[in-house]
């Protein structure tokens, strides 16, 4: 049916013979239908369906009310909702006319409490952990008792101070055991020095000349030197160097010179009450080890005796060289400072010169498809062996309730 | 008259007399619901009684928020579901036959059965809501889910199928008479349904 010519629609005709229109498009269906012959027929063709249908009639039913409905009504007898109320079905008190939607709801939020709750007890636990060591840093640390001995110094400052007072030289010690050992090495304290220097450097040869130079010139030598020259990375020298105390500072400043400073750190270690010790110790220890000599020579006895003072004298001066050599190794640590020095080269990746060929990308190429599959094929099944079970677990817990709230969302009657 | 909302409210608040006018005014109709789409006029009478046996049991739920002639059908739609669905499951498999006409159905009702059997299921469906229950387009599409427009145009379409199933016989000459009638006695020895 052509519209231009037919403004109204043949469904709309449909619609306006059962009464569906609004009553200005009835209206102006009406007049339409009283100058237009084809949507007549159209219109006695509908009513003609119609009426062949309402031939088919059924038999009416009886027309007492079945006793069934009767016992019902009587048993089930309505009570007025203002004077008493009704007694409420378990359905009602749990949720009302879609309990099973409740139900469904209330499992969905124990799923995910259940799945969310260990992270976020785990990271309440953290949190709480971190917490504590923010307090543990912020109270003050108590001072301590002996002020020097063995004390660290981290801080630059503290160090500064410790510098002040002059070092101990290694000439002046081996004077001060020429003339007997006993006097204090110098009035200051004895520190063992140690500094840490991250260099970065854009001529990596030059800069390890220039360190060899500087230690020369400082009278300092190499405890331990690593290089790393790795193809494709930035080439790295560690070196431990010990060079004298006194010339640490100017040592340091040199050898920044060489790059750009990445990290500095400086401690000290003050060891004068140790080497104190030490020193009368092995004072006591050559003491004796004068006397049993004297005995030795002097007193005459029996054999067994004279045998006894020679043991103890041979454990007297194996005492007094430990000593002696455990005061060279402090007086050494002291007299030389340790420099941890590592230079980096600033590497810059440089352009392959010839790019690997076509056939062997495509072999690296299917090597990596193929190792990528298989490791998705192993983590799919990973995934489905771990969470599986769970998954089927719920699955056949909510199965029954989402399909019975299906269904009464779908058909909100009855039955 | 007293609209079926208002009946409906007044049974709620315990009048009996409310509910036996309900009763009064949709057996018939309901009746007729199920007599057009099950063979049986015993099972149709129960289904009715059965729809109202529903509406006294699921009284305390009702809440009047569609029409009661509605909220009826659907109550007799989900019924005949649940027989149709028992009918399938009682049935041997492989022999799940149609209920047969019965033989002193008159011809013209066979004849718009036959005519009907051919539509689409959805489609007979909305006709019949339509025709035979009278409902609005609002109500069907209520009852089966399904937008307005969509009933609108699957009635259009299924009258006017029908009138192409029901024209031969009335319209057209004795040979596409005979046809029907033809069909019609094989039908009634094979025995369908709708």
């Amino acid at each position: 049916m052509n519209k231009i010519m037919h403004p109204i629609e043949p469904e709309e005709l449909m619609a306006y013979l059962d009464g569906e229109l609004t009553a200005a498009r009835a209206a102006a269906t009406a007049a339409h239908l009283g100058e237009c012959a084809e949507c007549q027929i159209m219109v006695a063709d509908l009513r003609n369906v119609s009426q062949n249908l309402r031939a088919w009639k059924v038999e009416a039913p009886e027309s007492t009310t079945p006793a069934v409905i009767a016992a019902a009504l009587s048993e089930h007898r309505p009570v007025s909702r203002s004077i008493a109320p009704a007694r409420r079905s378990w359905r009602e008190v749990l949720g009302g006319r879609r309990p099973f939607a409740w139900a469904g709801a209330v499992a969905v939020i124990l799923l995910v409490a259940a799945v969310s709750m260990p992270n976020l007890l785990r990271t309440r636990t953290a949190s709480n952990t971190f917490r504590q060591r923010e307090d543990v840093r912020l109270v003050p640390s108590p001072p301590t008792a002996a002020p020097m001995n063995g004390r660290q110094f981290d801080r630059t400052e503290q160090f500064a101070k410790l510098q002040a007072a002059p070092p101990v030289s290694f000439r002046a010690l081996h004077s001060d055991q020429a003339t007997g050992g006993n006097n204090l090495p110098g009035n200051g304290p004895m520190v063992i020095r140690t500094a840490q220097l991250s260099l970065i450097t854009k001529q990596f040869d030059k800069a390890r000349a220039n360190l060899e130079a500087i230690l020369r010139r400082h009278r300092g030598y190499v405890g331990e030197l690593k290089a790393n020259d790795a193809m494709g990375s930035a080439r790295t020298l560690t070196a431990t160097l010990r060079v004298p105390a006194d010339q640490l500072d100017a040592t340091l400043s040199e050898v920044k010179t060489l790059g750009r400073v990445e990290s500095e750190s400086q401690s000290g270690q003050d060891v004068t009450s140790q080497y104190v010790d030490l020193q009368a110790r092995l004072t006591n220890a050559r003491n004796t080890e004068q006397r049993l000599t004297d005995l030795l020579r002097n007193r005459t006895g029996k054999l067994s005796d004279v045998l006894e003072v020679e043991q103890e004298l041979d454990r007297v001066r194996g005492e007094v060289e430990q000593m002696e050599a455990e005061r060279k190794n402090m007086a050494n640590q002291v007299s030389f400072a340790t420099l941890n020095a590592t230079i980096t080269e600033d590497y810059k990746a440089q352009l392959e010169v010839v790019p690997p060929s076509t056939s062997t990308r495509l072999s690296n190429a299917a090597v990596e498809g193929y190792r990528s599959m298989a490791d998705g094929v192993v983590s799919l099944v990973l995934f489905l062996l771990s969470t599986g079970p769970s998954l089927l677990l719920w699955g056949a817990i909510l199965f029954f309730p989402v399909r019975l709230v299906w269904k009464r969302v779908r058909r909100g009657f009855p039955v | 008259m007293i609209s079926d909302e208002a009946l409906m409210a007044d049974f709620q608040r315990g009048s009996q007399e409310a509910f036996e006018e309900l009763f009064a005014r949709y057996r018939g109709p309901l009746y007729g619901f199920f007599r057009r789409r099950l063979q049986c006029a015993q099972r149709a009478d129960d289904l009715t009684q059965e729809t109202f046996m529903a509406v006294i049991r699921a009284l305390s739920r009702y809440e009047p928020r569609a029409l009661v002639r509605t909220y009826l059908y659907g109550i007799a739609m989900n019924l005949l579901a649940a027989e149709r669905r028992r009918r399938f499951r009682d049935s041997p498999p492989g022999q799940i036959a149609p209920e047969p006409l019965s033989n002193d159905a008159p011809d013209a009702v066979l004849w718009i059965r036959q005519a009907l059997e051919r539509l689409d299921e959805s489609e007979r469906e909305i006709l019949m809501l339509r025709e035979y229950a009278q409902l609005s387009y609002a109500e069907i599409a209520e009852l089966l889910r399904l937008p307005v427009n969509t009933v609108r145009s699957r009635l259009f379409r299924s009258r006017m199928a029908l009138k192409g199933y029901l024209k031969p016989e009335r319209k057209s000459g004795e040979a596409a008479a005979g046809e029907v009638e033809e069909s019609v006695k094989l039908t009634r020895a094979e025995g369908g349904a709708i």
